[in-house]
């Protein structure tokens, strides 16, 4: 299914916004590691879901891809659990927080739709295996998916919350936990969009109640 | 194993663009549905104001995939501050981490018939690529 329509809000209007902010890669396949893009472009389930709700786009920018390049292979939590990319992370926090609390600051509600799986924008789940590593070898590899936030998302709420921000609701768009069953996460994601509190502080997401 | 569905082309986008408010929403294309359409990934430019370190992280992106055999344009708006894409701060920092030429610049603008502006940018997204050679090289 396509895109279809617009935000129904913009900067410019004095109410608050609807802001979601999300992954890159759900905006950029191109972003993906190698061999692990679904669609060309955007992710359009994504877009669609959110833009039909009225919500405005916030793209996140993408940690791997200005870390291990593009042509990186993919990888475990614990592989990028290292204090170079963490660093690395932060500045990125740096960069978009601003932007972030410009929204938070002026009463908009701010929701998250970060990448279930992945080691770095996981927000429900993450890729786990500590004693990976070496060659790739797909579809041999095997890693365990684990309740917890991916390494990017750690840092980038950590950046908020040292900005004195509330927690953001967020949610996780199943795009990297084995096969994509493209419905069902479509499924999960309006579900959250429309069943979620949007009550500042409120945060029915913990990783360890799922 | 699914082949990798990526489209190796990526456009810089306006923020305005993605999220026109309510006064320019009918007047300008749907930028979003054009690049899917096409495509096309987007990399989103922050709205005014002053955003230099976000702005270097978008150019440090913008260089890994102009390096490595993407082909990346730039989707301005007419009658917008620096056409909503911050080119005089970008435009150096692509320059210094080599991105030369440039990404080729669409201007849209909101005061004619969204639906030709929409044609004109698709237009304009269809016939842009890397040339062949390049595309065999990288695009394995």
């Amino acid at each position: 299914m396509g895109i279809q329509g617009g935000s129904e809000s913009g900067m410019e209007q004095n109410a608050p916004n609807k802001v979601a902010l999300v992954a890159n890669c759900l905006l950029n396949q191109n972003a993906k590691v190698c061999q692990g893009a679904h669609y060309p472009g955007p992710v359009s389930p994504v877009v669609e879901a959110l833009r039909s709700r009225g919500y405005r786009l916030q793209q996140l920018p993408c940690p791997e891809l200005a870390f291990a390049g593009v042509r990186r292979w993919w990888a475990v939590y614990e592989q990028y659990d290292t204090p170079a990319y963490r660093a690395h992370c932060r500045r990125l926090a740096q960069a978009i927080a601003p932007l972030i609390e410009q929204y938070v600051r002026r009463g908009d509600e701010v929701i998250l739709i970060g990448l279930d799986g992945s080691p770095s924008t996981g927000v429900r789940f993450t890729s786990s295996k500590p004693d990976w590593g070496g060659r790739p070898n797909r579809p041999e590899d095997d890693w365990e998916v684990v309740p917890q936030r991916g390494i990017w998302i750690e840092e980038l709420e950590a950046e908020l919350a040292r900005r004195g921000l509330p927690p953001v609701p967020a949610t996780g768009w199943a795009l990297d936990m084995g096969r994509l069953d493209e419905a069902a996460s479509r499924r999960d994601l309006e579900e959250f969009l429309d069943s979620h509190k949007l009550a500042r502080g409120s945060r029915g997401d913990d990783p360890a109640a799922t | 194993m699914k082949p990798d569905a990526r489209g190796w082309r990526i456009a810089l986008v306006p923020d305005i663009a993605i999220n026109p408010p309510a006064r320019m929403a009918a007047a300008l294309p749907d930028v979003l549905r054009v690049l899917e359409a096409n495509g096309y990934g987007m990399l989103q430019l922050p709205p005014r104001g002053k955003h230099s370190l976000l702005l270097a992280v978008t150019a440090d992106q913008v260089a890994e995939y102009s390096h490595h055999g993407y082909a990346v344009v730039a989707i301005g708006v007419h009658r917008e501050p620096s056409e909503g894409l911050h080119w005089r701060q970008l435009a150096p920092l692509l320059r210094h981490r080599g991105v030369t030429p440039l990404p080729p610049r669409h201007l849209i603008r909101a005061d004619v018939d969204a639906a030709a502006e929409e044609q004109r940018l698709a237009a304009f997204l269809a016939g842009y690529d890397l040339p062949p050679e390049e595309q065999r090289h990288w695009r394995v």
